[in-house]
């Protein structure tokens, strides 16, 4: 059942076996997976199902350096359905080498491996609407009357592999596609409800509860579970964990200061001329699946020349000209470019970047509209019938140079490093809560990554005689940082390991130094990999659900008693009506 | 000696399958009943107590297969009661309700929930349950959606929607339950409910457990009929063909039955898509346990499905 904050008198005590922060990608994951578990389950949820400017506000932080990190409250929205709103459902998996423990990559390692999280990819991918797990070429199309056409023809190379794919949800808004199952299941989800403060149980030095719940308008009350889980995203995990004292009075589960550090995104740009005019054939666009799915291929650097070159993780794209240098002569681009004032501000910044203003060039595109113009009639047409009309929407914007000239857009993985980390800040949000300080950093290592894989990618590219990669190795380092950090990967703030020393969760996600609070969540991935975060949330969110409904017994675990403190000094106990079957 | 089995509707879908399956057994053999004379039929008229009772009177058994107009289905359990209540043995018999009884319950719904039918279909079937209540011998089967077999609703139908590129994946409109059961499972019940002694004067859900969601069913069967790539339905298309499309087809269906026109595409009515997000639930381990089911594999019965058509 859906329910509002604002129906909750004030002073309440909710019970629960469960209680769930965050209706996001891994938050509503986890309520339907627990919708048949037995268990009594909360999710509360800051939004509502609309956007709501104030509630959005409680994002906005600062920003150590604006040029490398977009503000705090772009790239994630606070609404039920979380950023699962704004995604571009780009789907895949972490690779194997990702879990490893690798000598050259500082901190690396997980205490768990892919194969723990095998089991619940198809579900997680079921979940995006990303068709079958099935993320090779061969895998996906496995009838020759319906092949994957090579990347480029005759590129046959032991450092970089073409047949692995990214798939592509809808992109899904988990709140839109999710809400009626919810809204007649047992899980009480609450909007407008946000959890504030997560206390230590009276006398128990590992236990945390009653859990203190704010609406943006004053109203209060709690919320006593035997357990929580806080899936409120990578940045909003550490806020919450950092705004609670926990034993240690440096933070929940701060006791040797993890919390909020080893902050990863991905490291993304577009760089150079990758010149294919040699290749037997080229193709960069989309296949679709027979399941419906928009899959794509791209150059992954394979795990053994990782080893070889003691690199991170990283993969490629072959990419239209830049979009805002008129000289392409592309009337599609063109017409991208003169769409620019109604493009969203996420989806801009990369589309445009830096680009050069004036009428001159305004007119330059104009131009190559016209003069363009059958091409770009048929790219119109196909946007508005494919994408902006679809339920399922053509991914990105795919132009085959005639020349076969792309440029090169890569994503790689940043190495953990415990100087780029989210800390409070000194302002206070309207619900009297400590904004973020954000200070993500990258290393000399990372522009190594970048640096020695696309070394190593022009080197195949001319040893196959396929074409030529043409760029700037000076360069390497500003394109990898001219839009800072990749906007809305938030990962490895509340870090999983072994060593409470050096991580925050343990391998089962929870907190090494409280035994019912658990994260979901990138903030948990200890290394970031090449892939995009959301489709490994969802599974691990899965995992974690199995976990909750098993081996961690939460029904054995003491119900908090109701708090005594300011917050709910008038609290009475009562739960509110659950749904009969 | 096998004993005789009337099949009252023998000539719809269920009553075929039901007819074919007790004459390849080796304790029954059927007599096909029909309103129409035909090769191999009895004339009976299943909406009269008396045409009813004389059948009757020559059988040991009977399942009632009758569809209809909400009407029909009334008269038919009308007369089945009369010419039960006028026979003066005991006598076996399944009679074909439906979910439809739950009208538009959600949720995990077992035997004992309450019975509202919303549609005339429904209300129908739900008086025609109560003109067969209190009868020790007659069990009440209560199928979800009857797919297998060369299913005219559920298979044949949804086969050339799919065929058509007119269903697909439907996102949040294709989440509920599907509550289908394979005509096999269906026959295989219809059959042990007669042969089981303390089987009547019960009702029964039928629906395979662990069915799938509309929307794994539609994209299973799309992919095994070669539909593919399997069509996403956004909100927008399934309202054109609900609020447009379907009354067109209908309005056309009824000129074109006058001048002998056949063959028009099937409609997607809004009830249709409203089924298809009413998750309802369908508890059926009574019949499981009691006529000892083993629910056909709907991945495998899409496939063979595929391959018929």
């Amino acid at each position: 059942m859906i329910l509002d904050a604002h129906d909750i008198p004030s002073g309440t005590c909710l019970q629960a076996d469960l209680c769930i922060a965050g209706a996001g990608a891994a938050g509503i994951t986890l309520a339907l997976a627990l919708e048949a578990s037995g268990l009594d389950v909360i999710l509360l949820e800051s939004g509502g199902d609309a956007p709501e400017p104030a509630v959005q506000q409680l994002y906005a932080g600062t920003v150590a350096d604006t040029r490398l990190h977009p503000p705090a409250d772009s790239y994630r929205v606070r609404r039920f359905g979380g950023s699962t709103t704004l995604w571009g459902g780009r789907c895949m998996p972490l690779d194997a080498i990702d879990f490893e423990t690798r000598d050259y990559m500082p901190h690396s390692g997980w205490p768990i491996g892919l194969n723990d999280l095998m089991p619940w990819y198809g579900q997680a991918n079921a979940l995006c609407e990303a068709g079958e797990f099935a993320y090779t070429a061969e895998q996906a199309f496995p009838r020759p009357s319906h092949p994957s056409p090579p990347m480029i023809g005759n590129f046959d190379s032991d450092v970089f592999s073409t047949n692995t794919l990214e798939r592509f949800s809808c992109p899904t808004d988990f709140g839109a596609r999710y809400r009626h199952r919810l809204a007649r299941g047992r899980v009480r989800v609450i909007q407008h409800a946000n959890l504030c403060h997560l206390p230590m149980q009276e006398g128990a030095a590992r236990l945390v509860g009653p859990a203190d719940v704010r609406t943006i308008d004053g109203n209060t009350f709690t919320v006593a579970a035997r357990a929580y889980v806080l899936a409120t995203g990578g940045l909003e995990v550490p806020r919450l964990l950092l705004s609670s004292p926990g034993v240690s009075g440096r933070g929940l589960g701060n006791a040797h200061d993890v919390v909020g550090r080893y902050y990863m995104s991905h490291l993304a740009g577009t760089i150079g001329t990758v010149d294919l005019s040699k290749a037997t054939s080229v193709w960069h666009g989309y296949d679709v699946s027979d399941e419906g799915i928009y899959c794509r291929r791209r150059l992954a650097l394979r795990a053994q020349a990782q080893h070889a070159l003691r690199v991170g993780n990283f993969i490629a794209r072959l990419h239209h000209p830049r979009i805002p240098d008129a000289g392409h002569g592309n009337g599609i681009l063109s017409a991208l470019y003169l769409a620019r004032p109604i493009v969203p501000y996420e989806y801009a910044k990369r589309l445009y970047g830096d680009a050069p203003g004036g009428v001159g060039n305004w007119l330059a595109h104009a131009r190559n509209v016209i003069t363009d113009v059958p091409n770009t009639v048929r790219f119109l047409t196909h946007w508005l019938s494919h994408r902006t009309l679809a339920a399922r929407k053509f991914p990105s914007v795919i132009v085959r140079p005639a020349n076969l000239r792309f440029s090169l857009d890569f994503h790689a993985e940043q190495v953990p490093n415990a100087d780029s980390r989210v800390t409070l800040g000194n302002e206070t949000d309207a619900l009297g809560m400590r904004r973020i300080h954000i200070d993500w950093r990258y290393t000399p290592q990372d522009v190594d990554t970048v640096t020695r894989a696309l070394a190593a990618l022009a080197q195949e590219i001319e040893r196959t005689g396929v074409g030529h990669f043409s760029y700037d190795p000076a360069e390497v380092e500003a394109e990898m940082t001219r839009y800072g950090a990749y906007g809305g990967h938030h990962i490895g703030t509340a870090r999983m390991g072994d060593d409470p020393l050096s991580s925050v969760v343990n391998a089962e996600s929870r907190l090494h130094e409280a035994d019912n609070v658990f994260i979901a969540g990138a903030a948990v991935f200890p290394t970031s990999g090449q892939a995009n975060p959301t489709l490994s949330i969802v599974a691990l969110a899965l995992r974690l659900a199995d976990h909750l409904t098993t081996q961690a017994n939460v029904s054995a675990l003491p119900l908090p008693a109701p708090s005594t403190g300011s917050i709910a000094s008038t609290a009475s106990t009562s739960s509110l009506p659950s749904t009969a079957n | 000696m096998k004993v005789r089995i009337l099949v009252t509707g023998a000539t719809g879908f269920i009553g075929r399958h039901v007819v074919k399956t007790l004459a390849a057994t080796d304790w029954a053999e059927p007599i096909a009943a029909s309103r129409r004379a035909d090769a191999g039929l009895r004339v009976v008229d299943a909406l009269d107590a008396s045409s009813l009772g004389a059948a009757l009177a020559d059988a040991d058994g009977l399942v009632n297969c009758v569809a209809g107009s909400p009407e029909t289905i009334v008269a038919n359990a009308r007369a089945l009661r009369a010419a039960i209540d006028a026979r003066s043995t005991p006598v076996p018999v399944v009679y074909f309700s439906s979910m439809a009884v739950y009208g538009t319950a959600e949720g995990h719904v077992d035997e004992t929930a309450a019975l509202a039918g919303a549609s005339p279909y429904g209300m129908a079937k739900v008086e025609a349950e109560q003109a067969l209540a209190g009868l020790p011998t007659v069990s009440l089967l209560r199928p979800g959606c009857v797919y297998g077999g060369g299913s005219p609703q559920w298979s044949a139908r949804i086969a050339e929607l799919l065929r058509a590129g007119r269903l697909g994946d439907l996102g949040a409109a294709g989440d509920a339950h599907s509550n289908l059961v394979h005509v096999n499972d269906v026959v295989a019940a219809a059959l042990s409910a007669l042969r089981g002694p303390d089987a009547g004067g019960r009702a029964y859900n039928l629906a395979m457990a662990n069915a799938p969601r509309w929307n794994e069913y539609f994209i299973a069967y799309a992919m095994a009929l070669g539909a593919t790539p399997v069509k996403r339905i956004g909100g927008r298309q399934l309202k054109i063909e609900t609020k447009l499309v379907a009354p067109a087809l209908k309005i056309a269906e009824i000129a074109g039955r006058k001048i002998g026109l056949k063959g028009l595409p099937p409609p997607l009515p809004p009830s249709l898509a409203r089924l298809w997000q009413q998750d309802i639930c369908l508890d059926a381990s009574l019949a499981e346990k009691t006529f000892d089911l083993t629910w056909t594999p709907w991945r495998e019965a899409v496939q063979a499905e595929a391959a018929r058509s």
